[in-house]
């Protein structure tokens, strides 16, 4: 670490590079710690999380019950103990609220004054932040699995909705009604993202094992189908074009939006290259996925060797992207996990599980030296951790 | 110039977090880290080959590859690279969509001219050996291939479906077959089935390696104990823990 200092402040090196380093030896440490905690508002299972890409302040989550939280992520407080306090949430009593269960948030790209929220009731629901109030609903005949809104995007205002049928609708938020229809899938839709580098690129995945990627302005079918043996009929077994053996549950481009991943529930993760949509056959082992709907998961930004932090099971398995080597396993939730973003100021990571738990994977910090005045370390100790047991050796 | 400017983050922060492995001696099963043909030379050694009666070419799994190559991507570009050059054959073993057998090409031409030798359909085997297999390195063929390409007529494709080497996926096309694999198969299959369950049976699941290699045989594991742990810690189907105690084989819970 040094030697990047000293090299930066000679002009050696480029000061991107310490940086990438430094976010990279973070990313390594991440672990749970005791004095960073989110508050705990959701009564039912986490569905979705998304952190606003503006300033990485302000974080949304989305609950099985429909319930909307926000948080504000940010320490302002000069404690280390810290908990994210909801700021404000959408209730069961709000008069707008989801039925059942909400599915994706997402905030709006550009600011945080409008976020959307898709669910299981068949709707997609645009809200204002600073009222709190829904301000356009789009209906759908199936329900909702997942929906995106290009982050790039400067022309056009699409959300991409997956639902239970086979087509993709692409919702104008302008106009307030469905613009256009993708079709091509043969089953449900259980994954959109659109590509973060073009703003008219989309990536669909759907339960019948393919993955297309569309260009939006075109009026005939898609771009490209996945196929996971690049064409070499001798090893698939049964038609090809699959970009898996079972259900594609997740997708997610990496920052640069030059490599795509996706995950099955053939208990793979595989990396294509999204521009030609050819298989790179970097080979993570057994991602074990169960899940029946979607799967949300998280590339890191900002390292010098990019991470994918992927759900599995109760725990979340963090793999190198583009050498397949799994790092470790972040174990800390009680019950499958859901979804988890990753925050790029600071290198962390949240994640949202069934047992309506939010946890903050934190970079293991260097311990401070204490101080020398008892007084300060003793007010910095958080009331829970102190005991209430006498020092002394006698009894009473 | 400065040296050091040179090295990848990645391997500043990276590698030296792991500590060295220093035990890879004390373990007899994973003391093996080179490339990939070295791992499958030494599989090929833990077949059982009186077993078949010699009838059959040792059989390796990419599985127990990647067991003895850790890093999965290296390996199995390794194996790409061994399979382009015509030194190994890839087959695909029925039971699992993932489960691919590995034999040495000059074992398995060995092995299939003696298990034709004088019958009725050696002449087109012969021929399949001598103008397919070096040709064509896939799994499978196609019918317009068989037939155009190398000039096989359907009752001779019809001979090497009889013969072994050949066996039906669905119309018009064939996986590559080793003759009299059904044994193997058969065998494979019921030994896995059995040490799994000796690790299932233990308490908490989970077993010492050097416990589990010491302990009786069951009578359906007949290829031998080594040769499915490494097929079971490659499928991922025990997780691998190092401990002070040697290697623990814990059950994967999902």
């Amino acid at each position: 670490m040094l030697g990047f200092l000293s090299a930066r402040q000679a002009g050696l090196d480029d000061p991107l590079h310490l940086r990438r380093a430094e976010s990279t030896r973070r990313v390594l440490g991440l672990e749970l710690n005791k004095d960073r905690d989110v508050e705990r508002v959701h009564g039912s299972g986490v569905n979705t999380l998304d952190i606003e890409p503006v300033e990485g302040r302000y974080m949304l989550s989305g609950g099985s019950d429909g319930v909307i939280v926000l948080y504000d992520l940010q320490n302002s407080s000069r404690q280390p103990y810290y908990t994210c306090k909801a700021v404000c949430s959408i209730g069961r009593s709000h008069p707008d609220v989801h039925k059942y269960s909400v599915e994706t948030v997402q905030w709006y790209p550009h600011d945080t004054g409008m976020f959307t929220s898709s669910s299981f009731d068949k709707t997609l629901k645009i809200w204002d932040t600073n009222t709190l109030q829904a301000a356009d609903v789009f209906n759908f005949e199936e329900t909702v699995y997942s929906h995106h809104m290009s982050p790039v995007a400067t022309k056009h205002c699409l959300v991409a909705v997956g639902t239970r049928g086979p087509k993709v609708q692409l919702c104008d938020l302008k106009s307030g009604s469905c613009s256009h229809i993708l079709q091509g899938h043969r089953q449900e839709i259980l994954a959109v993202s659109w590509s973060p580098r073009y703003e008219y690129i989309l990536a669909t995945a759907s339960a019948d094992s393919r993955v297309k990627l569309w260009d939006v302005r075109r009026a005939s079918g898609c771009l490209i189908t996945l196929d996971q043996h690049n064409g070499k009929k001798s090893q698939a077994v049964e038609s090809a074009n699959t970009a898996h053996n079972g259900k594609v549950n997740g997708l997610c481009f990496t920052s640069d939006g030059l490599h795509l991943l996706t995950v099955g529930t053939d208990n793979r993760m595989r990396l294509w290259n999204s521009s030609n949509g050819e298989n790179t056959l970097v080979n993570y082992g057994k991602v074990y996925n169960d899940s029946r709907k979607g799967l949300k998961f998280t590339v890191s930004c900002g390292c010098s060797s990019e991470f994918v932090f992927v759900p599995y099971g109760s725990t979340i398995a963090v793999y190198t992207v583009y050498s397949g080597e799994k790092i470790t396993m972040l174990k800390g939730h009680y019950k499958n996990v859901d979804c988890c973003v990753f925050q790029s100021n600071f290198q962390e990571l949240y994640s949202g599980s069934r047992d309506c738990n939010i946890l903050a994977w934190v970079p293991a910090l260097y311990e401070p030296v204490p101080d020398d005045d008892e007084t300060t370390t003793k007010s910095q100790l958080n009331p829970a951790f102190e005991d209430a047991w006498s020092s002394s050796d006698e009894e009473g | 110039m400065s040296r050091k400017r040179h090295r990848l983050v990645s391997e500043t922060f990276g590698l030296k977090r792991r500590r060295e492995r220093g035990d890879g001696e004390a373990d007899p099963l994973r003391g093996e880290s080179g490339s990939a043909r070295a791992a499958v030379a030494e599989l090929v050694r833990l077949f059982p080959r009186g077993l078949f009666e010699d009838a059959l070419p040792p059989i390796a799994l990419r599985s127990q590859v990647y067991s003895l190559v850790p890093d999965r991507t290296v390996a199995d570009r390794q194996l790409k690279e061994l399979q382009e050059e015509g030194e190994i054959r890839v087959i695909q073993l029925g039971f699992d969509l993932d489960a691919h057998g590995i034999i040495f090409t000059e074992d398995y031409r060995t092995k299939v001219l003696k298990a034709c030798d004088g019958r009725p359909y050696a002449g087109a085997v012969q021929k399949f050996l001598a103008s397919v297999l070096p040709a064509c390195g896939d799994l499978s063929f196609q019918q317009d291939q068989m037939t155009q390409t190398f000039g096989f007529r359907d009752p001779e494709i019809t001979q090497l479906v009889n013969a072994g080497v050949l066996t039906v996926r669905d119309a018009g096309s064939w996986w590559l077959a080793v003759p009299g694999a059904g044994k193997f198969i058969k065998y494979f299959v019921k030994g896995r089935q059995a040490v799994l369950g000796m690790v299932r049976k233990a308490k908490y699941q989970e077993l010492l390696l050097s416990e589990l290699l010491g302990r009786r045989v069951p009578a359906t594991v007949r290829l031998g104990l080594s040769y499915h742990v490494h097929d079971l810690i490659g499928a991922q189907l025990v997780d691998c823990i190092s401990t002070t105690s040697g290697t623990l084989l814990r059950l994967a819970e999902t």
